[in-house]
């Protein structure tokens, strides 16, 4: 049986030649990329005054909405707040670029189209960049393994597995019969590129931009979404949503001061 | 002191934001005398930041420019350091000089919140009120939470007698700080002042019940001794009781329509928050004086 006897000798000059150049390079590319990225990085962008206003309107109501069921404001204050946000969303006051013009209304706006706002491209380029650097070097080492060591066997596991894990394995070598505890070098690729994340985090820090495995998983677009949170939302709309939480929260409204001539007597005992 | 226990103490006073200014100025020169910069990697910008701020609050401009020109040669552009920079220039140069840097800096970047603050209060320290006043409410359209602003902004309408207005700041300062019985008292204080005495007597009442949370029983709560914000509170329980039982019903007018307690229950405060300052008296250390005259103030009865 195969299992008894040793079917396969390993000369030591594919461990020195390839098993480590393999491992080194990948090693060394996450490590160069980590810095290529850095270097890629450009300065968050100064966002000019009026569009950090529009961003933090909504806070105002959020941040008002927040106590409305135990307000710490008096009624007359509360209503005079409340009733101005209202106002100032229904106009567009707090749009970027001004109310909107009297004579488009009917015709709703079409939500800001992210290819035409130059801030959100700048970002979306960004974005690609980095993914570029991502892909390239991946694609490059992909091949040079593919074209130098096409069908190499590189280690054998210490334990045994299941046929399971064949084709994860031996990826690049079509033998149905070979034990399944031999790697071959593209699969050795794929163990390293998806396992060298924490030697890196120990080389580079915790929020290294090497490991590539994590970017394969994001699209250019998501980076660019999650670069730059919002941009590319429609602010008007949500403002008249922002409305409609608004009048519910007036309803629910009550002041904390509310009998708080009863809570404080009752709490010495005298309470009418 | 060692460097080393030097070094730790000025960290602390960074983390907990004290301006300790004699003591960091005296420490920090002897720091950097020791070459500590460069020994201490990073922290030593912040270190260098808080010096120059010591030092300009104890008037060795030298010394904060030793550290400043240091700043400024490892980050140059820094929107942090120009703030410094402003200050520095506050310290020597003239009002006019200072705006037009801060202008210069804000065309650049019309959203840097620190070096707009700045502006406000040169703004406000030159006397020029008004376009103080209009800068500051900007500001806070732009950046809303920012609290300082409203209490600032709440500061310099009571100082113009703009009591409305102020309550209005302050408002949004209660909103911003719902769990801070400070910015209430100064709400019911403000109120008070406004001779909205309803309003005032209500956010009383509102901050003595937020410092009293933890009396759970009336025995409990009888034997306890108001102490800190809770003894002004009932101070001006008792003045608002006492105002709104000296007078008629109809003379009392609120501006906020709030209502004012039924009279058997004004009553009822009134005595509760004499027994209460009383007690804060007699318990404390201040000795017999200091109640006697608290005493003669219960009992008299003009306000």
């Amino acid at each position: 049986m195969s299992s008894s006897a040793v079917s396969l000798y390993l000369d030591p000059q594919i461990r020195d030649w390839v098993l480590f150049p393999i491992t080194l390079v990948m090693i060394l590319v996450g490590v160069l990329r980590h810095y290529v990225v850095v270097l890629l990085q450009s300065p968050p962008k100064k966002q000019p005054r009026a569009a950090v206003r529009e961003q933090r309107a909504l806070v105002r109501s959020q941040i008002l909405r927040a106590t409305s069921s135990n307000s710490p404001v008096p009624p007359s204050f509360y209503l005079s707040i409340s009733h101005h946000l209202s106002d100032a969303y229904e106009a567009g006051t707090y749009l970027k670029d001004g109310p909107p013009k009297p004579g488009s209304d009917g015709a709703p706006a079409a939500p800001p189209n992210p290819m035409t706002d130059p801030a959100a491209m700048d970002g979306m380029m960004a974005g690609m960049k980095t993914q570029m650097v991502m892909m390239v070097p991946q694609m490059v080492i992909m091949g040079w393994i593919n074209f130098f060591f096409q069908g190499f066997v590189l280690i054998k596991l210490p334990f045994p597995l299941t046929l399971g894990f064949k084709s994860m394995l031996q990826r690049g070598i079509e033998t149905p019969d070979m034990d399944v505890r031999w790697v071959s070098s593209l699969s050795w690729y794929f163990l390293n590129f998806f396992g060298l994340n924490g030697l890196y985090r120990l080389l580079l820090g915790g929020d290294n931009s090497a490991d590539s495995s994590q970017a394969m998983m994001a699209s250019p677009f998501a980076a660019a979404g999650a670069a730059q949170p919002g941009q590319p939302q429609d602010f008007n709309k949500l403002f008249k949503a922002e409305k409609e939480h608004l009048a519910f929260a007036e309803g629910l409204y009550s002041w904390v001061g509310d009998g708080v001539e009863d809570r404080v007597l009752s709490r010495y005992g005298e309470a009418p | 002191m060692s460097l080393p226990s030097a070094l730790q103490t000025l960290a602390n006073y960074r983390t907990h934001n004290t301006r300790a200014s004699q003591d960091v100025l005296e420490t920090g020169v002897e720091a950097l005398k020791a070459n500590a910069v460069v020994k201490m990697g990073d922290d030593a910008w912040a270190f260098l930041e808080q010096l120059t701020l010591a030092a300009i609050d104890c008037g060795r401009l030298d010394i904060a420019d030793e550290c400043l020109e240091e700043l400024a040669k490892t980050f140059p552009g820094s929107t942090r350091v120009n703030v410094l920079t402003g200050i520095r220039m506050e310290a020597s140069e003239s009002p006019e000089i200072v705006l037009k840097f801060y202008d210069d800096q804000l065309q650049e970047d019309s959203s840097n919140a620190a070096i707009w603050k700045r502006r406000i209060s040169v703004l406000r320290r030159t006397g020029k009120t008004e376009k103080c006043v209009e800068e500051l409410t900007t500001y806070l359209d732009t950046f809303y939470n920012d609290l300082e602003g409203w209490v600032e902004l709440a500061d310099i309408y009571s100082f113009c007698n703009q009591y409305t207005f102020a309550l209005q700041a302050l408002s949004h300062c209660l909103l911003l700080a719902p769990q801070n019985p400070f910015y209430a008292l100064q709400f019911a204080e403000t109120a008070f002042t406004a001779n909205d005495l309803p309003l005032a007597l209500k956010m009383f009442l509102v901050v003595v019940d937020m410092c009293e949370q933890d009396l759970s029983t009336p025995t409990e709560a009888k034997e306890s001794v108001p102490s800190g914000i809770s003894v002004r509170a009932w101070y001006g329980v008792k003045l608002c009781c006492r105002r709104a039982l000296g007078r008629s019903a109809t003379s009392i007018t609120s501006q906020s329509n709030t209502a004012l307690p039924e009279t058997k229950k004004l009553k009822k405060l009134d005595e509760l928050a004499t027994e209460r300052v009383l007690t804060a008296y007699s318990a404390s250390a201040r000795g017999a004086e200091g109640k006697g005259v608290v005493m003669a103030w219960m009992g008299s009865n003009d306000y």
